[in-house]
């Protein structure tokens, strides 16, 4: 039997061994008071579904930084919405008051972008705009739409009057010189139901460029306009084509004024040209008489002198003029002094109470006259302009309204004289060209033949005469072409034709005459291709 | 020491496995070990059924774990499968080929050594070979210390799993044969652990007759 | 009784030797180990056992280790792990992982943690044999240090296309590795078992 060992029996001593556990604790227990203290506060927020929301993964986040995660997502109490639980993070503690917003960031695509697409590959998140309130809160309801504006930015709220809302929508951009510099924030009709209120908040810098005198107008789309002016695209940008927007600027001629506080109202014109009208306050009302056809002229028709328009045709209508035995039309038109008297208007010094503003000029030779605004429409319009070596008229003021002489229009003029080019051009007798033509070539073709086995010099020289002849015709139908091109031009600027054009065709006339000559010739004389002319000594 | 090898059983002995007391046999009853009371078996009851139906279920197993995938990534650039062999080849080809080894030797190259050793084991003990014991001992218990390993690709695949969850981006979810894989890892163990060692040494007498 | 021994492998009778220090028993004919020098000494096993256990709550506290790919972040725990593939409709892989990297280490520092402590106050718990048995039973299964290699092949495979971010439970858990070795190493059954008066 093996004896027992006799083992010592061991004093407490401390062993190295005992280090390892508690170095393990110490820095076991470090991690986790580090972990409490930075451990933030915990929030819940309402929203009406947790889409894209998972618990231990989704983040909060605000400017980009990660500043807390969802933790558990439960229905809510009434069963209506769901209830977030999130554990935000130590820094955004601060963050965290009454008038804090949160959102879920999910791809979406609403007015003016198409945003948040990134989500799609990395998952929905919660976007935090920290409210300016100084109470803290823990319990909030999330929105179900982003922001528009999100505290940060600086810039100013207005308030546009407009009589309706267009393509706008909130989000829908504004812009300024077609810069992107705001949105619109929000819109509500006006109680009595008659004007749309739409309110729009406009980015540092851009804010200050909003003055008292700064003019809105509706941007949205594609405008189109055809009219006395000819056909007008406009458009602000891609994204208001789609989603509608609106621009401001203010008249560039007009005296600087100060930037506009915030919350002013504004009108909302309904484009551009309507916007930077310069508002007309007098207003003046004649009447014209025509006894030719105003075909081509509508209400609203512009009333123009030298180009710049003062006035709009009001109405058109028939009138039997009892003394005269004549049926004439009556067109009556607003006249803007404002706009022909721009200088005395600024210093406001134009007023009616002296009589019609157009009597002294009509006295000096003022009349009015339709004009072809576009030969392609056949649009018409009223042109006030002096006629040299008018009558002697004095308007009658005494008659309301007041009239202003009319002189014909070149409408007319201009018919009778396309008339007569379509005469002319009638008269050239293209079939027998056409013909003789053919005839020629025939001729030529074979003659052609006989020079190619015996060319002689008197065939040569009878070819060249011929070859110069069909340069000449070349040239003249050339020269045709041009003239008639500028005879286009000339019919839509509604002047006199160029004398060219008169010249041109008698060039045309007189080349095909001279071939005609030459074809004869030829026809009775075949030989003359290979012998030259009689009488041509060589 | 005495010349002549006399074992436990010889002696009438019953060894504790789990203490290690010697406890005499009684007769006709079954034992239990008086200082830690785990029931007493002269060898392990059901050794050999045990250890076969585990190994032949293994051996079942082992075909789809090699040929389902264990793995299916998804990215914006499409589908990928992944079976145990192709992780092998992707780890070479991207030049990683210390890992490629590794997971070979651990996922592919193990498994099917076990299971051919407990094959022979088992089969030597049936057959009553007495040449060369000491190897198969040898060879039992290098088993029992890697069985382990082989349960690598698991947990690659369960890490990557864990982590590779990013929606479009890149998302790994596994696959049938991670599961057929864990069971054959699982069941050559339990192969090893239920078969009795001692049996290798115990050829030359009959077999499950009580002495 | 306790002078012999049998060999767990071959089951032949030896003697059981008092062997030097740094010496192993083998077994006389199959070579198998049978035990190393007797060791009382119960501080070191403990300590061992005590630092695994701290280290064990830090490494499944914190995340072992984060992923980030263009702005996207997700991290792995221990426990997460197991969860992430039970999400998956991986029940039954799902309970393998948990059961090998967190039951069974639980399972061996709780039942040496029950045995050293009141064994190094002097005296036997209660449930001595079968916390013993337990930490014998779970043995094969413990596969921390396959997960931990594991963890790191995966690693490998991601750092090409992502941004690998330890946690502070990776350096928990290989210490943790070195610590559950280390407690397992320096325990030596023999000795608790020799505490336990027989019952008859």
């Amino acid at each position: 039997m093996p004896e027992a060992v006799a083992v010592p029996r061991r004093r407490f001593g401390f062993e190295w061994v005992w280090l390892l556990p508690i170095v393990a604790a110490l820095v076991g227990g470090w991690f986790a008071i580090r972990a409490v203290l930075q451990d933030g506060p915990t929030i819940t927020i309402s929203f009406k579904t947790a889409e894209g929301l998972e618990p231990g993964r989704t983040r909060i986040k605000y400017k980009d930084v990660d500043v807390g995660v969802v933790k558990n997502v439960t229905l809510g109490k009434d069963r209506t919405g769901v209830v977030v639980t999130a554990e935000m993070s130590k820094a955004a503690e601060d963050l965290l008051v009454t008038d804090t917003r949160f959102w879920i960031v999910r791809a979406r695509i609403s007015a003016g972008a198409v945003t948040g697409l990134t989500t799609l590959l990395s998952g929905s998140y919660i976007g935090m705009d920290p409210g300016k309130s100084t109470d803290d809160q823990r319990e909030f309801v999330g929105l179900e739409t982003p922001p528009v504006i999100t505290t940060g930015l600086t810039g100013k709220q207005f308030v546009l009057r407009a009589e309706d809302i267009g393509s706008l929508d909130v989000g829908s951009p504004v812009y300024y010189r077609r810069l992107e510099a705001g949105r619109v924030v929000a819109w509500e009709l006006d109680k009595a139901g008659t004007a749309v209120f739409v309110r729009i908040f406009v980015n540092a810098p851009y804010d200050q460029y909003v003055t008292t005198d700064t003019r809105f107008w509706h941007a949205s789309g594609v405008d189109v306009a055809l009219d006395a002016n000819g056909l007008r695209i406009n458009t602000q940008s891609v994204a208001s084509v789609v989603v509608g927007g609106l621009a401001f600027q203010a008249p560039d001629d007009a005296a600087p004024h100060p930037p506009a506080d915030e919350n002013i109202l504004f009108a909302l014109f309904n484009d551009r040209a309507q916007a930077m009208r310069r508002p007309i306050t007098i207003r003046e009302r004649y009447a014209l008489v025509f006894d030719e056809s105003v075909r081509g002229l509508g209400i609203g028709a512009p009333v123009d002198f030298r180009g710049i328009t003062v006035g709009e045709v009001r109405s058109i209508a028939p009138h039997f003029d009892r003394v005269k035995r004549q049926l004439g039309l009556v067109v009556e038109i607003d006249f803007y002094p404002e706009n022909l008297f721009t200088e005395r208007a600024r210093a406001g010094e134009l007023t009616t109470e002296k009589g019609p503003t157009l009597a002294r000029l009509v006295g000096h030779g003022l009349r009015a006259q339709l004009r072809s605004a576009n030969l392609l429409t056949g649009q018409v319009y009223v042109a006030l302009d002096f006629v040299p070596g008018a009558r002697k008229v004095s308007m009658d003021v005494a008659r309301q309204p007041p009239e202003i002489p009319t002189v014909p229009g070149t409408t007319q003029e201009l018919q009778t004289t396309v008339a007569s080019i379509a005469k002319k051009l009638d008269s050239v007798p293209y079939k027998e060209i056409g013909m003789d033509l053919r005839r020629t070539l025939q001729l030529s073709s074979e003659t052609l033949e006989r020079i190619n086995r015996e060319i002689t010099p008197q065939a040569r020289e009878t070819m060249t005469e011929a070859r110069k002849a069909m340069e000449e015709a070349r040239r003249a139908i050339e020269e045709a072409r041009k003239s008639l091109a500028s005879v286009e031009r000339t019919m839509t600027a509604a002047e006199p034709l160029p004398a060219e054009a008169g010249d041109a065709l008698r060039e045309i006339g007189r080349a095909a005459a001279a071939f005609r000559v030459l074809a004869d010739y030829l026809e009775r004389h075949p030989e003359a291709l290979i012998r030259g002319k009689t009488g041509d000594a060589k | 020491m005495t010349q002549r090898a006399l074992t436990a059983s010889d002696a009438g002995l019953l060894a504790c496995l789990t203490c290690g007391l010697l406890s005499r046999r009684p007769r006709r009853s079954a034992a239990a070990c008086p200082r830690c009371g785990r029931a007493l078996h002269r060898r392990k009851p059901y050794a050999l059924v045990r250890s076969w139906t585990f190994l032949v279920a293994a051996m079942v197993l082992y075909v789809p774990a090699n040929l389902l995938p264990v793995m299916e990534t998804e990215s914006l650039f499409g589908s990928q499968s992944d079976t145990i062999l192709s992780g092998v080849v992707y780890l070479w080809k991207t030049g990683s080929w210390p890992l490629a080894v590794i997971v070979f030797v651990a996922s592919i190259m193990v498994p099917l050594l076990k299971m051919l050793a407990m094959l022979a084991i088992l089969i030597a003990v049936h057959v009553g070979v007495r040449v060369h014991r000491e190897d198969l001992s040898r060879l039992y218990r290098v088993l029992e210390l890697i069985g382990r390993w082989s349960m690598l690709d698991v947990y690659v695949v369960a890490v990557l799993v864990t982590l590779v969850q990013m929606q479009l981006l890149a998302t790994i979810s596994p696959g049938a044969g991670a599961v057929a894989f864990g069971a054959v890892v699982v069941l050559t163990m339990l192969a090893t652990i239920s078969f009795d060692p001692r049996l290798i040494w115990d050829s030359g007498r009959v077999l499950g007759r009580p002495r | 009784m306790s002078s012999l021994l049998a060999c767990p492998h071959c089951d032949l009778l030896q003697r059981n030797l008092e062997i030097a220090r740094d010496a192993i028993a083998r077994c006389a004919r199959c070579d198998a180990a049978l035990y190393r020098p007797y060791d009382e000494n119960l501080d070191r096993p403990l300590a061992f056992t005590l630092a695994a256990a701290i280290l064990f709550a830090v490494a499944n506290a914190f995340p072992i280790v984060g992923l980030e790919l263009r702005g996207v972040e997700t991290s792995a725990t221990l426990v997460g792990t197991a969860r992430a593939l039970f999400d998956e409709n991986m029940a039954l892989l799902a309970s393998v992982v948990f059961f090998t990297t967190v039951i069974v280490p639980a399972v061996q520092l709780t039942a040496m943690l029950y045995v050293l402590l009141p064994l190094r106050l002097g005296y036997a718990p209660r449930y001595m044999p079968l916390a013993l048995r337990a930490l014998q039973a779970v043995r094969p299964w413990g596969m921390v240090e396959v997960f931990l290699l594991g963890l790191l092949v995966s690693l490998a495979k991601l750092a090409g296309m992502a941004t690998v971010v330890p946690g502070t439970g990776l350096w928990a858990f290989g210490l943790l590795l070195l610590a559950i070795a280390a407690a397992v190493a320096s325990f030596d059954a023999r000795a608790a078992w020799s505490r336990l008066r027989l019952a008859r």
